[in-house]
């Protein structure tokens, strides 16, 4: 039988355990110290960053009021990034008039998840903007969902009704309000957004109908 | 360059950790190390700036603590230890950057992460840190972090400038510039070290020539 004997200059396993561990101990304290002090400011520019995209969605909106969706749909107001499930954004006018809703998706794309909001519009019951909030499509091809003027011009009066599923379609066989045109040359990525917004409407809009005189409310 | 017996150390030699990798060994231009994180980021300076002070970060701190404990270190575990305390670093400069910008976070990506597997950080660490005092050390980390973000920045604001007319998003040749967006795209990276890389040759040559000369 052949054993191998160990090496006479190996330290003990028990020493080069303790030592990781002790490394393990700093390195835990830096992070969980550097963690504790950057939470704040972090939560703070995300929720700047989210009040702009809702103010960019929905033009004229003077107030906005931030809502969590719990597991059975019903509606909580919620104040900074504190609820972690979904939210929606309801914009109002100068005379607290509702504006419309916000509402975030997301879907796999081609390199990556792509992640969306967009503006629905309870009186018009139509998308009526949108923007991606996080993607990593490839550079001048499946990137140009988030710019591709043409492309954007989709989700101006797109049909939100769900009397039909929001689909897209090749480019320039637009026909039907719900239908979204793709952008040759990024076609998967199109395509995630057609899923994106046919899974988030089909989830959100029938909360939105449920809650819709309590959104325009404020309360 | 190893002296690890905690003697003085002379204020040349000092001098010396720090600008051979400023200059005579700078990580891009010399050592020709971190490429992948130096062509992905470098479509703008604001990016290879944040990347650069990011990286200068991760350097110095790792290069501190790694010398720190150097002695400690058993030589079996050596990389593991190493490979922690860089993960440490990067996952503060993540944290912080994140606080600071979500417009610089968003767009380094994945490379802020990915700052963990730079050759030149464990290289140094390894090379350097491990077997050198810690002033020394830090000197050396910010030696090479200083010469990565000129090396980042040289790229950053060419390809920046031809790619876009503009620099940190000042416009500089008004509305009829016609933008060679190439130079945003990975090719344009490549085709901008090559260039950077060349003008180094030249330079090293220039100098071989005049001291052959004297």
């Amino acid at each position: 039988m052949n054993t191998t004997a160990p090496r006479a200059d190996m330290p003990p396993s028990s020493a080069l355990i303790k030592l990781m561990g002790v490394v393990s101990l700093i390195c835990g304290l830096l992070i969980v110290t550097t963690h504790q002090q950057t939470l704040a400011p972090i939560r703070h520019n995300q929720e700047i960053i989210l009040s702009e995209t809702v103010a960019e969605l929905l033009p004229g909106a003077k107030k906005q009021v931030s809502y969590g969706v719990d597991a059975s749909g019903n509606l909580s107001i919620v104040e900074g990034a504190e609820f972690a499930g979904p939210r929606l954004f309801a914009g109002y006018d100068a005379y607290g008039g509702l504006i419309g809703v916000v509402i975030e998706g997301g879907e796999r794309g081609y390199a990556d998840v792509i992640r969306a909001m967009f503006a629905y519009s309870p009186q018009k019951k139509a998308i009526v903007g949108f923007k991606v909030t996080e993607l990593k499509e490839t550079p001048g091809l499946g990137d140009k969902i988030s710019s591709d003027k043409k492309f954007l011009s989709n989700f101006k009066d797109l049909d939100a009704s769900l009397e039909h599923p929001i689909v897209t379609v090749k480019s320039g066989t637009k026909k039907n309000r719900w239908e979204v045109d793709a952008i040759s040359g990024a076609t998967i990525s199109s395509r995630a957004v057609g899923r994106l917004l046919q899974k988030s409407t089909k989830e959100m809009i029938p909360v939105i109908q449920r809650n819709l005189q309590r959104i325009e409310r404020g309360n | 360059m190893g002296h690890d017996h905690g003697a003085t150390v002379s204020p040349s030699e000092n001098m010396e950790a720090f600008l051979n990798g400023l200059w005579k060994q700078n990580p891009v231009f010399v050592q020709v190390l971190g490429t992948c994180p130096t062509m992905a980021i470098t479509n703008s300076a604001r990016n290879a700036v944040a990347m650069g002070l990011a990286t200068l970060f991760v350097l110095v701190f790792s290069n501190m603590l790694i010398s720190m404990v150097r002695r400690l270190v058993q030589k079996q575990v050596r990389i593991a230890t190493y490979i922690l305390i860089i993960a440490t670093f990067v996952t503060m400069v993540d944290y912080i950057i994140k606080a600071v910008s979500i417009d610089v976070y968003k767009a380094l990506g994945p490379f802020i992460a990915l700052i963990v597997v730079n050759c030149i950080i464990l290289g140094r660490a390894e090379a350097f840190a491990g077997k050198n005092p810690v002033w020394q050390s830090i000197l050396d980390g910010f030696g090479m972090g200083i010469g990565f973000f000129i090396a980042l920045f040289c790229l950053g604001s060419v390809r920046e400038i031809l790619g876009a007319g503009t620099l940190f998003g000042f416009s500089l040749f008004g509305s009829n510039f016609q933008p060679w967006v190439l130079f945003l795209l990975p090719s344009g990276g490549f085709f901008t070290l090559a260039s950077w890389l060349l003008v180094f040759a030249w330079w090293k040559e220039r100098g071989k020539a005049k001291e052959a000369q004297a």
